[in-house]
């Protein structure tokens, strides 16, 4: 009951906030980067509340309950795809003075065709990050409520594509920074809470030593609602309830190693007792849950610095991330703002682990339904039973509903960007269009954008969220970052060269992980690569882009983009970049200097 | 900076303005300082990450030796690196904004 009226007070709050944006925001300039008139702590904590998703609150905790401590790597890598933003990328794109990433492409290489590409791209990208935020709003509902999982799927799409049409990023900005904080707070304050109220970490055999993860002193109870395959670790007494009417309770031993499928119904673990795990995933004993490196698949070096690589590089290939750094004021200001999200977003990624490693102890009966997805919600509960649980429980429900709406938001916001300002103008073919009418066309764009991940997200059901994220940041590292880093620092990249190096990172990074999902997750180093291809996807982008350009004809001479680019502001130089299309009134205008 | 030859009566700021051999001069020497600045960082990140997972796997004693009952390795994996990234960001951006600041002060000259 709490944690509903949690959930509602951050999905109103939200669109509060939403709706004093909507009153600010009169002109498209506002709808699209908030006039870029935030300091850079707003920017900071906005970019840091819209980049905290699904994957880092829920996602994070619950792969280290599942793969061990390795998890973390992954929570490393998200923050250091900032520093290599802010290396090379935040202050000479802020300087360039585009709104979107087509924008850039297209002004940078002064190719129309290459701006189609990258729409197509950051529709793609944009789109299939959608879908597992509005997955994770499904599982977290129901776990809150017992909703139906299309509910939460609905009730975020909603609230997400009206605070978008109506507030637009100036909305958005202050929305995003309050659910910053909003998260720090629904995940800290339970985590402290619960390692003062344990005495820090308990059963220390189940995380360090070679124990399997077992039921507490009370034995265990774990509801089945479907047919649910498992494997027993070791040798386990157990006894189950069918939910046929009149079964009686049946106690069965299982010896190491077993595997069988429990019917529906109520599985009985006595007290102490190891759990058994859910068929497809692995039971650890605690000093190989608590390796970070080393051993195989998920664990070995290969895999963990194909990890590294692939979110250090696709950080700065994801459209809502690069959006946002329009609304600095300036080159500095973007560094400045840079510099201030790694701070913060290391203060965030301290949490996340300790329900990892509070969830093996205290709930290890979700290895049974293979369910650790939900460990950042029902940890409270199972370690601190009673109103204080309820509570804090409701806490990082809100904190988890904050996530979903917040990445929702930025995403929305690009995508609907790009629906209104590059897709729907050149279907029409039309030139001239009043500010209205760009307006209403952003506001029904927030609306379209969302019916297709809203679609798939019901048909994806059965597919890992893992799986889509890791697409969309493969993705993005294979396509936009080699486009920005040779765009950026290389004179001599040609449009030719840049679609060629996209078009190959896309379908180098998409068929590996086709081909990792129709051969089933093979193991092994292979499969790691399969499942995690930016490691092989991202060089062939770039080695296309270079080669490609390299034999080009005749060298560019992209002088005024480069003075766009790299001149300090302060020089009162003629305005060299693309201009703002709304301020001079005319989105056709696109003056190169 | 080494300023390179001026015709009399022009200031940096023209040559840039008007995009001339000198000005694209002056912007180039800032874009390889600037790129050499952030690559110099990059290595600088990539010694300290890369090295990282390698010494876990290969060194076992960090698993072994227990501080405040965690293991050494799980200490090293969670407190150390998102520190030295903020310092890394902050060392950079006070570099790359100096290399602005020059080159403002060079352009503006007269």
């Amino acid at each position: 009951m709490i944690a509903i009226l949690a959930v509602a007070a951050v999905t109103v709050g939200t669109v509060g906030l939403g709706a004093i944006g909507t009153r600010l925001a009169r002109t498209t300039s506002d709808l699209l980067v908030a006039s870029r008139a935030m300091t850079p702590w707003w920017n900071a904590a906005a970019i840091s509340g819209e980049y905290l998703s699904a994957a880092s609150f829920l996602g994070i905790a619950g792969l280290e309950m599942q793969n061990g401590i390795t998890a973390l790597w992954q929570s490393l890598g998200f923050t250091a795809g900032y520093l290599c933003l802010l290396l090379f990328v935040a202050a000479p794109l802020r300087r360039f003075g585009s709104y979107t990433i087509s924008d850039f492409a297209e002004a940078r290489l002064r190719s129309p065709r290459l701006r189609g590409l990258a729409s197509a791209a950051v529709l793609l990208i944009g789109g299939f990050y959608l879908v597992p935020q509005l997955k994770g709003a499904g599982l977290a509902l129901n776990v809150v409520t017992g909703a139906p999982y299309f509910v939460g799927v609905l009730v975020v799409g909603l609230v997400v594509s009206l605070n978008v049409g109506l507030g637009g990023m100036r909305g958005i900005t202050y929305v995003q920074a309050f659910q910053f904080w909003l998260k720090v707070f629904a995940i800290a304050l339970p985590a402290c809470l619960l390692l003062i109220h344990l005495g820090g970490l308990p059963a220390r055999a189940a995380l360090f030593g070679d124990k399997y993860p077992s039921v507490g002193a009370k034995g265990a109870v774990v509801p089945l609602s479907g047919p649910q395959a498992v494997t027993f670790p070791v040798a386990t007494r157990y006894t189950i309830v069918a939910n046929t009417p009149g079964a009686t309770p049946r106690t069965l031993h299982a010896f190491a190693g077993e595997q069988t499928t429990l019917p529906p119904g109520k599985l009985l673990l006595p007290p102490h007792e190891p759990v058994p795990v859910a068929s497809g995933t692995t039971a650890l004993r605690g000093s190989d849950w608590a390796r970070p490196v080393g051993g195989s698949g998920e664990r070995s070096p290969v895999f963990v610095y194909s990890l590294l690589i692939a979110t250090f590089l696709g950080t700065m290939g994801l459209p809502h991330i690069l959006v946002r750094f329009y609304t600095n004021p300036d080159g500095p200001a973007a560094r400045h703002t840079t510099v201030r999200v790694l701070g913060l977003l290391g203060l965030f990624y301290i949490f996340p682990g300790i329900y990892g490693a509070l969830g093996r102890v205290l709930a290890p009966q979700l290895y049974v339904t293979g369910a650790t997805d939900t460990i950042v919600l029902r940890l409270p509960q199972a370690a601190w039973p009673g109103t204080v649980g309820n509570v804090l429980g409701a806490i990082t429900a809100a904190g988890a509903f904050a996530a979903f709406l917040s990445t929702s938001s930025g995403l929305l916001v690009s995508i609907a960007g790009t629906i209104s300002h590059d897709v729907w103008p050149r279907l029409s073919r039309e030139r001239t269009t009043t500010g209205r009418v760009r307006r209403l066309r952003f506001r029904l764009a927030a609306v379209l954008g969302m019916l297709a991940p809203i679609a798939i997200a019901f048909f994806a059901q059965g597919v890992d969220i893992a799986v889509l994220v890791g697409w969309a940041f493969a993705l993005a590292a294979s396509t936009f970052c080699p486009l920005f880093l040779l765009g950026i620092w290389w004179t001599r990249l040609t449009a030719a060269g840049a679609a060629c190096g996209m078009v190959s990172g896309a379908v180098v990074a998409t068929s590996g992980i086709v081909v990792g999902l129709v051969l089933g997750e093979p193991s092994g180093v292979g499969g790691a690569l399969l499942a995690q291809p930016a490691i092989v996807s991202v060089p062939v982008a770039f080695l296309a882009m270079i080669v490609v350009s390299l034999r080009a004809a005749e060298r560019p001479t992209p002088d005024a983009e480069m003075l766009a680019l790299h001149a300090p502001e302060g020089l009162d130089l003629p305005e060299m970049g693309v201009r703002d299309p709304f301020v001079l009134g005319e989105s056709a205008t696109r003056t190169l200097g | 900076m080494p300023t390179p030859e001026q015709p009399s009566g022009r200031t940096p700021r023209d040559e840039l303005a008007e995009a001339t051999a000198h000005g694209a001069l002056y912007l180039r020497r800032l874009r390889q300082r600037q790129l050499a600045l952030s690559l110099l960082a990059l290595i600088a990140f990539g010694a300290i990450v890369g090295v990282l997972p390698l010494a876990i796997d290969i060194v076992p004693q960090l698993r072994h030796v227990y501080i405040l009952g965690i293991p050494l390795a799980i200490w090293l994996l969670v407190v150390p690196l998102p520190p030295i990234f903020l310092i890394l960001g902050a060392l950079y951006t006070r570099r790359a904004d100096a290399l602005d600041d020059s080159f403002r002060e060079l352009v503006r000259r007269r």
